[in-house]
């Protein structure tokens, strides 16, 4: 190549890079941070930005998935660097927290869309701050109790209605073969957003609440104690290795006949059953779904609330494009493909879709409708609280975020576990979450 | 003295001279420019700014900051957390070393000896070193589960053990990865050492074959001491590196629940500055941290460095 020839091409390739720079920085750049990953939905979630692109060529949507484990600690290293996504999921908790720290946007506009009264009445207050709205929730779900009901009518057992009845349904259920275990009675994840979540759920299940209405943690009381009594006894019929179990190494367990018991179950399960358990038995008649157990000091059943909010941050460059976007996302020809990706857990936020001819025309949910309807029995009944949340009035507390993130409980779970006498693990706890709450300003000493 | 005609005065070529002499430094000063201010911008500036947020009550994500001095490590020194985590991560920095260097060193040897595929074996050693650590914890954690993993099953189809080992709960969840980080890390020492057996003169070898030294004699007497210099540097730079491990550990574990159990120094500064929003109290722990390292180095140099020299 002369030395003109070189010239001409590098000149060229320059100017070449240049127009393609420019014509991507024309565009807006929307990011959206998400926490659903499961292949298919991601597909669905990139052609509907393909589609909303098409009639907004200026922007570009790039959309995330994210392990719902991470995505506060994501977000939190994303904000300490100055470069948070445009609009993301988040706990509940998380979008109080956020919001009381004047890092959202109110989100009155996208939730108008929808329709005032088109939101379904238990998840309007999911985000809300000093009167405003900072979050929509995505699509609600709810945790879920299922057992394997063909081996529970076996052995003659019944379904466990209380915690101490649990355990004794879990022991009858554990079989072995030439002094192993084939399967156990229970199975139940140790990672430590469900610890976290199920300390909640279950002391909402026996009367408790972990913070009063002062904001001061209340885990010296005797529903907290009870409930460190009851993870002692869980740990001696679940499999030894249960502190160590993923989220999905439960599911695992239950669709491959591992465990009869799983007690903190979503509607994606359906999806993990469908795939490994036995065909013959893929079906809500032999994996039932039942009420959550009840606690020795309460009444009534409570499951977790799984339903993240979108929330779009305040100082975001394309905060307007993603509230755009999302109103986008929640028309039904959207939304509808959207839920029909994992149909059991991603139910409808909106009224009038849970009406739509096109969205109850599922093949998922018309077979595991007693899934479905399970899920719409706690969301009636007020029975589902996000988590850490034992009483509404607690989303008003900013710290949750916080004291979800520090592992806390989670230790004072594992504390108790290990050995350490349930009222110990529990007045530890309580002076680490009290100090916690000092050093951030929450509580005056 | 009268000057030539067109002849500089002394002092105007004292001056000229000068600037000529100044241009190479100069140019020597340019040179290095780019890597110093890599240095400073990526090394010194972050180190620099821990140590001075470390002074502060400073939120994770709020620009605000309070000045107070040392009260983030007098708080330190009364959090038995800290001193929890400094003792786990101390186990498992000197645990992983120590098994890395002897596997690391005996693969090494092997690998020195000629045999039929000495080369593809080689390239397969390497292998754990080079697969991401995520991929490595999630193929492991899979292995090594209790109910359908297969470490576990062939543990007792072969009768090694009567039950499952729960290799990722409380109980044994600090063996699991220390066992996992040895075999993602021994490559390491089995290159570096394999690399330095290779330049030993054979000589060596058949002079002492000719005396009649047995093959523990060799190793002992000619193999050991031609090493020594290269694992001084390993188990420096591995102790180092295992004491700073984030990623595996991380990942293993997520800092809570049975991962309370290695929740190390690391672990600990990440969760304080990412999950308790304490960012001046996450910077006091990784001060102590890069401290208690620059301390520990000094004594290794201290203890060892002069047979190293002689050596």
């Amino acid at each position: 190549m002369t030395c003109k020839s070189a010239t001409t091409f590098a000149l060229l390739s320059a100017l070449l890079l240049t127009a393609a720079s420019a014509g991507a920085a024309d565009k807006k750049v929307v990011r959206l941070w998400q926490t659903e990953t499961e292949p298919q939905t991601l597909a669905v979630l990139n052609e509907m930005a393909a589609a909303y692109e098409k009639t907004h060529p200026d922007v570009s949507i790039k959309i995330e998935g994210l392990a719902w484990g991470d995505l506060e600690k994501k977000l939190t290293a994303a904000l300490a660097a100055g470069a948070p996504p445009d609009a993301a999921h988040g706990q509940p908790i998380t979008c109080v927290s956020f919001a009381a720290k004047g890092l959202l946007r109110p989100v009155e506009d996208l939730a108008d869309s929808l329709g005032k009264d088109n939101i379904v009445d238990a998840f309007r207050g999911l985000c809300r701050w000093q009167g405003r709205t900072y979050g929509v929730g995505h699509s609600p779900a709810s945790s879920l109790f299922v057992y394997r009901k063909d081996l529970l009518n076996q052995k003659g057992l019944k379904v466990p209605k209380s915690w101490d009845e649990l355990i004794q349904v879990a022991e009858a259920l554990k079989e072995t073969k030439d002094g192993q275990v084939v399967r156990y009675g229970l199975t139940m994840t140790g990672a430590p957003l469900f610890i976290n979540i199920g300390v909640g759920e279950l002391l909402k299940t026996n009367g408790g609440r972990l913070f009063d209405d002062q904001g001061r943690p209340t885990l010296t009381s005797k529903p907290v104690i009870e409930l460190l009594d009851f993870y002692k006894k869980l740990n001696g019929v679940l499999p030894p290795g249960w502190t160590g179990h993923g989220y999905l190494d439960t599911f695992a367990n239950l669709a491959n006949g591992k465990a009869a018991m799983l007690y903190q179950a979503y509607g994606r399960g359906a999806g993990y059953i469908e795939k490994y358990a036995p065909k013959e038995i893929a079906d809500p008649e032999h994996f039932a779904v039942a009420d959550k157990v009840v606690g020795p000091s309460g009444k009534l059943p409570a499951a977790q609330l799984d339903c993240e909010p979108w929330m779009v941050f305040k100082d975001a460059k394309g905060a307007s494009e993603a509230v755009d976007f999302l109103k986008f996302f929640f028309k039904d020809e959207n939304y509808v493909p959207y839920l029909h990706s994992v149909p059991i857990h991603l139910l409808s936020i909106k009224k009038s879709t849970t009406k739509n001819p096109k969205y109850a025309d599922n093949a998922m949910i018309a077979k595991w409708r007693p899934w479905v309807d399970m899920q719409e029995k706690y969301f009636k009944n007020d029975w589902i609280k996000p988590v850490l949340v034992t009483d509404w009035d607690d989303m008003k507390k900013p710290y949750l975020l916080e004291v979800m993130g520090s592992g806390i409980l989670v230790d004072m779970v594992f504390d108790a576990v290990k050995g350490m006498p349930s009222a110990e693990a529990a007045a530890k706890a309580q002076k680490r979450v009290e100090d916690l709450l000092v050093q951030t300003g929450y509580l005056k000493k | 003295m009268a000057s030539l005609p067109g002849a500089a005065a002394p002092g105007a070529s004292r001056a000229l001279a000068r600037p000529r002499r100044r241009r190479p430094a100069l140019l020597g000063l340019a040179g290095i420019l780019p890597a110093l201010v890599l240095i400073v911008g990526l090394i010194l500036y972050p180190v620099g700014y821990a140590i001075w947020l470390s002074f502060f009550d400073k939120h994770s994500f709020f620009p605000q900051e309070r000045w107070i001095g040392l009260g983030n490590y007098v708080r330190l020194v009364g959090d038995p957390e800290f001193w929890d985590s400094l003792w786990k991560g101390t186990v498992y920095a000197a645990g992983t070393t120590a098994l890395q260097l002897v596997f690391g060193v005996a693969a090494a040897l092997v690998l020195h000896r000629t045999f039929r595929g000495r080369t593809a074996v080689r390239a397969l050693v390497l292998f754990p070193y080079m697969i991401p650590t995520i991929v490595a914890v999630i193929v492991w954690r899979w292995l090594l589960n209790e109910t359908f993993g297969l470490v576990d099953h062939l543990l007792v189809a072969w009768r090694i053990v009567r039950q499952p080992i729960a290799w990722l709960s409380v109980d044994h969840i600090m063996t699991s990865l220390i066992v996992m980080s040895v075999w993602q890390f021994a490559p390491f020492v089995t290159l570096s050492v394999l690399a330095r057996l290779q330049t030993i003169p054979l000589e060596l070898y058949e002079a002492a074959r000719v005396d009649g030294a047995s093959a523990w004699a060799r190793f002992r007497h000619i193999t050991l001491p031609q090493i020594r210099a290269v694992i001084f540097v390993v188990i420096l730079l591995r102790g180092i590196w295992m004491f700073t491990k984030f990623d595996t550990v991380w990942l293993w574990g997520e800092g809570a629940g049975a991962g309370a159990e290695i929740r190390t120094l690391p672990i600990y500064a990440y969760m304080r500055t990412f999950t308790y929003y304490q960012a001046g109290f996450g910077a006091a722990l990784s001060v102590v941290m890069f401290v208690l390292l620059m301390m520990a180095t000094g004594l290794y140099f201290r203890l060892f460095w002069r047979d190293e020299e002689r050596t």
